[in-house]
């Protein structure tokens, strides 16, 4: 029987640490790809994860009786990337590695206009509010339930689902900006754009 | 239903989350208010374009490596690890300090080596006095000797002194941004050609590292990065041949697009003949054909 995360956390608190091992297993790659996606850098996203699971460790004795471990870890993994950009740039020049190749394998046209299709949604990914952009990047590649993010945010359920609705239309909006400008032109994300 | 609620229950909708009765009164208010349709639409659109968008894949390998070399650390001495410990700390917002490497053996080694002096300072402890008093007398003499520094008059600093300690700031500078150049990780590389634009007067050496990096390096991202640094020296004639020559050996449609771009922003004729050489390149990508036309009209009409 698998013994779920809560106690493992729990153990892990009252002194047995190698229970971190199967939490560091369970949950190393969304924490990276969470990371990744919010950083934009392959580097920094795996010496956060590395952080978020010292911070786990050093704090172990603050883990609360149920409380649950998902919203926990993230909470950890928003503040040690809070920690990071403090002072600096949070949104540094967008690396061809943060990104993987698409899915498909078309021909060398095709290719070209996926690499692009890619690199805009990517480049207005990154231009996104940065609150915006978390909400997606939890919804959608994390996928965390919309109670699980609330708790999270520390809004309420409700305000959780009409966020995800105008973050969507924002980078919607920005998507399409970009992709009327000429395609030599998305190579970085802009640090400007508007609000809308 | 009304088209306030379409904003509430389109995540719930988007997610797979929503009843079937709320699914179809959603699908059926769209059909009938073009407005929530496109809301729709739109959205919908923009979630199945994010799925595609993939992450890339972390290294696994050494990741594991860090947290094993850790846990390692925490198990020889757990009490270290733990803070927080009478429960007043509040465990949702722990914070401190982050110092990033990207150089995993160094993380895992300065741990190690502040667990080795621990040790030692444990299993030494009586000579502990001894060596506070000591570190107490040379901090002492070391106090005196900068006062007495400090107390005496400086020479008066002469203009080529100045400019001496200038160019060896400036020399650094150059070697630091060279040498970031060279490095593996791409993220250091495109740091040192963006730093190269932030040198005041920099060398040839510069010049030429950021023509090898156009041309060789294997990063699409740093190559397309060296060519907006070196708009910067485009008045030079060994970067005006190398972006034309580039134009030729180059095969990334991104990087030929950008080279097409700077040869007609610095308005260069002698790329005419490689930008029409590769308007008829029948292997290269139709997009950059047509850009290599398009710049070729550009610079006649200059």
């Amino acid at each position: 029987m698998t013994v779920n995360d809560e106690a493992l956390m729990q153990a892990v608190r009252e002194g047995d640490l190698a229970q971190l091992g199967p939490l560091f297993d369970r949950y190393h790659l969304s924490l990276f790809d969470f990371l990744n996606r919010m950083t934009g850098n392959r580097h920094t996203a795996e010496d956060l994860v590395q952080e978020v699971f010292l911070r786990i460790l050093k704090y172990r004795a603050t883990w609360r009786d149920g409380a649950r471990f998902e919203t926990w870890v993230f909470r950890i993994a928003r503040n040690a990337r809070a920690d990071y950009y403090s002072g600096r740039d949070s949104v540094g020049p967008l690396t061809e590695e943060a990104m993987d190749s698409p899915d498909a394998t078309p021909g060398p046209e095709g290719q070209l206009e996926q690499e692009h299709q890619s690199a805009r949604l990517q480049t207005a990914l990154m231009s996104l509010r940065e609150d915006r952009r978390e909400l997606i990047v939890l919804a959608r590649y994390q996928g965390l339930k919309h109670e699980a993010i609330a708790e999270l945010l520390g809004i309420d359920v409700g305000a959780v689902k009409v966020r995800i609705h105008r973050a969507l239309k924002e980078l919607r909006e920005i998507f399409l900006r970009i992709s009327e400008t000429p395609p030599c032109d998305v190579k970085t994300p802009p640090r400007s754009l508007p609000t809308i | 239903m009304r088209c306030e609620d379409t904003s509430a229950k389109l995540a719930d909708y988007l997610a797979g989350t929503l009843s079937d009765a709320d699914r179809q009164a959603l699908e059926s208010h769209a059909r009938s208010c073009a407005a929530c349709r496109e809301e729709l639409e739109g959205a919908r659109d923009m979630w199945e374009r994010l799925a595609h968008l993939r992450s890339a894949a972390p290294d696994a390998q050494a990741m594991r490596s860090r947290f094993d070399a850790m846990m390692g650390e925490a198990m020889r001495e757990p009490g270290i690890a733990s803070e927080g410990s009478g429960g007043a700390a509040d465990a949702r917002t722990p914070r401190f300090a982050v110092a990033p490497t990207h150089e995993p053996p160094l993380r895992s080694a300065l741990p190690a080596a502040r667990g080795r002096a621990s040790r030692w300072m444990r299993r030494h402890r009586a000579v502990r006095p001894l060596l506070q008093a000591a570190a107490a007398a040379i901090l002492v003499i070391v106090g005196i000797q900068v006062g007495r520094q400090m107390s005496t008059p400086a020479p008066i600093t002469r203009a080529s002194d100045v400019t001496a300690l200038r160019d060896e700031v400036r020399d650094l500078r150059q070697m630091v941004t060279l040498s970031l150049m060279q490095q593996q990780s791409v993220t250091e590389r495109l740091k040192g050609v963006s730093w190269s634009s932030q040198l005041d007067q920099p060398g040839n050496e510069v010049v030429s590292a950021l023509i090898d990096t156009l041309m060789h390096d294997a990063n699409v991202n740093v190559r397309l990065a060296s060519i907006d640094a070196l708009k910067r020296f485009a008045e030079r004639e060994v970067v005006r041949s190398a972006a034309v020559r580039a134009l030729d050996t180059q095969e990334s449609p991104l990087v030929q697009m950008a080279l097409i771009d700077f040869v007609v922003e610095t308005q260069d004729r002698e790329a005419l003949e490689a930008l029409r050489r590769l308007s008829r390149d029948d292997e290269a990508n139709e997009a950059v054909r047509a850009r290599a036309s398009w710049g070729i009209n550009h610079l006649e009409a200059a």
